[in-house]
């Protein structure tokens, strides 16, 4: 297999208005966004010659958006997946460009999450679920119908083994609200979050309280990914792939009863050997933030803290600005938006471009990032970034 | 007022362990050819991919520990809305502790539920012809 390290780049960023109730189309937002993104790198809708989105029959389509942008691309595709998505269609794209198919790629999620088709359900007819869930048959009659309730079944038992509280939950949010602090576009940027004021909000359903449940919105996202070569020919700053994988593990995407281990534990020992990096070569991070405790899963899958320490690293204050990673600098997905992960793949890019220099929400000299991506603990994604 | 939740569906590959929860017994699709459990059922075995499956009967007498459980404070689903607080646990059989089966901890208050806490499978009968398998803590 080639060595595709540091020779392809992500070139340009976009999003489209974030809200609560867009008025609007999943295609109309996907298109501010794929051209807030063409603008970012420089170059002209007719260049991307690939377009790629991820979505749960919630979006529009590679091929929509293609037409009202006026191109006629050589490749479209649209995947049904998860929060792992984004890795795994930057790595489609290498691997079309690799191999000539075609030579810039636009990849979106674009979604009415909150006034449309919202994830944790809502109006959801149950049968259509036991139908369209893998195992359904043997959760929704117990009233499990929430990736609330399945991620934590496998949060208490993880808290039970590794010594995790809940105030170590409730570090990841107060960490993440205050980065929204900086960020004038999250939804809880003027609303920091104290601890205490965390630990007395009562439980959706344990170990979450609201808090710990990541945001609904309405929103997409662009990415655009190229070849090292081409990139020289964008207008804006590079920031290279050092390494990317996937995976998935953990049998069924909903029902699990194995809780000891997920596959984000098997993508990081790949995504560090493919970029040839290690834990404390990372200087940000953005880490897939469905909920809190994923987070601290992570943490200890990617190597960052030991298993049975996460707790501690969280609450020395090391995601925070000036801690040992600092991560989800945008506020992430419990307090930023929520676009399936793409906004942590943005902030992240934009971090390492040094876009925020000068201002408080730079973090300091930062080179080298991670971002991750997590669908459930059944399948993962991740890629470590350069500039 | 008939029952408001939603019943197990029945399909193809899950139909014997729904027929036997009607019986208030438990099946268990097994594996022949790497001889693993399967569960949820399937179309083949989720550990080897192998279509050589089986169907064990555990019988009536369910004991397990409790894996894992989450308390539910709110109806995430229609017809729970009575049910609130609701456990979810996923439940370790004693005898055969690879497998591990979902359902909500009955006649508990959430207080009470750990993880380690012995419990056993009780069945609740749902409507005339159908019983849903549910787990009560073990006095």
């Amino acid at each position: 297999m080639a060595n595709i390290k540091d020779r392809y780049a992500i070139v340009g960023v976009g999003e489209s208005e974030r809200s609560k109730n867009s008025g609007t189309t999943p295609l109309h937002l996907a298109l501010d966004a794929a051209r807030a993104a063409i603008q970012d790198a420089g170059l002209e809708a007719k260049d991307i010659d690939g377009f790629m989105s991820y979505s749960e029959n919630d979006s529009c389509t590679s091929h929509q958006l293609a037409t009202y942008l006026g191109v006629r691309p050589k490749y479209v595709k649209d995947i049904m997946g998860g929060g792992s998505s984004t890795e795994m269609l930057i790595a489609d794209a290498i691997g079309l460009i690799e191999t000539g198919q075609v030579q810039t790629v636009l990849i979106y999620r674009s979604m009415n999450g909150r006034s449309g088709v919202r994830m944790g359900g809502g109006g959801w007819d149950v049968n259509m679920l036991q139908s369209a869930i893998e195992g359904g048959s043997f959760i929704i009659p117990y009233g499990a119908g929430s990736p609330g309730q399945w991620f934590g079944l496998f949060a208490t038992r993880h808290m039970h083994e590794t010594g995790l509280t809940k105030e170590h939950l409730g570090h990841v949010c107060v960490s993440f609200y205050e980065h929204a602090q900086r960020n004038p576009k999250a939804y809880f940027y003027g609303k920091p979050l104290t601890m205490e004021e965390y630990l007395h909000t009562p439980a959706l359903s344990t170990p979450f309280n609201k808090h710990d449940f990541c945001l609904e919105s309405d929103e997409a996202n662009a990415i655009i990914v190229t070849s090292a070569e081409r990139a020289k020919d964008c207008k804006s700053r590079p920031v290279y792939i050092m390494g990317i994988a996937a995976r998935q593990c953990v049998s069924h995407a909903h029902y699990w009863s194995d809780l000891s281990e997920v596959a984000s534990d098997y993508v990081a020992a790949d995504v560090y050997k493919k970029a040839g990096v290690k834990p404390s070569d990372l200087h940000v991070a953005s880490i897939y933030d469905c909920y809190s405790w994923v987070v601290l899963r992570q943490l200890e899958a990617y190597g960052i803290a030991p298993r049975g320490e996460v707790g501690n690293f969280v609450a020395e204050g090391n995601l925070r600005m000036g801690g040992k990673l600092p991560s989800n600098t945008a506020g992430g997905m419990l307090s930023e938006g929520y676009t399936h992960g793409m906004n942590n793949v943005l902030e992240i890019v934009r971090q390492i471009r040094h876009d925020y220099k000068g201002t408080d929400r730079q973090v300091e000299n930062c080179e080298i990032g991670l971002c991750t991506g997590w669908a459930g603990p059944d399948i993962a994604g991740a890629m470590i970034l350069r500039n | 007022m008939g029952y408001q939740k939603p019943i197990p569906l029945k399909t193809q590959d899950n139909q014997p362990y729904w027929d036997a929860a009607d019986r208030h017994e438990l099946v268990i699709q097994k594996c022949e050819s790497c001889q693993s459990y399967s569960h949820p059922p399937g179309p083949a075995c989720a550990k080897c991919g192998s279509t050589e499956l089986s169907w064990q009967n555990l019988g009536s007498e369910i004991n397990g520990t409790v894996y894992s459980y989450v308390t539910s404070y709110r109806p995430f689903l229609p017809g729970f809305q009575d049910d609130l607080p609701l456990t979810i646990a996923i439940v370790e059989l004693e005898k055969t502790p690879a497998v591990r089966i979902i359902g909500n901890i009955l006649n508990c208050t959430p207080e009470d539920i750990q993880i380690g806490m012995p419990v056993k499978m009780a069945w609740q009968d749902i409507t005339d012809d159908r019983s849903l398998p549910q787990w009560i803590p073990v006095s």
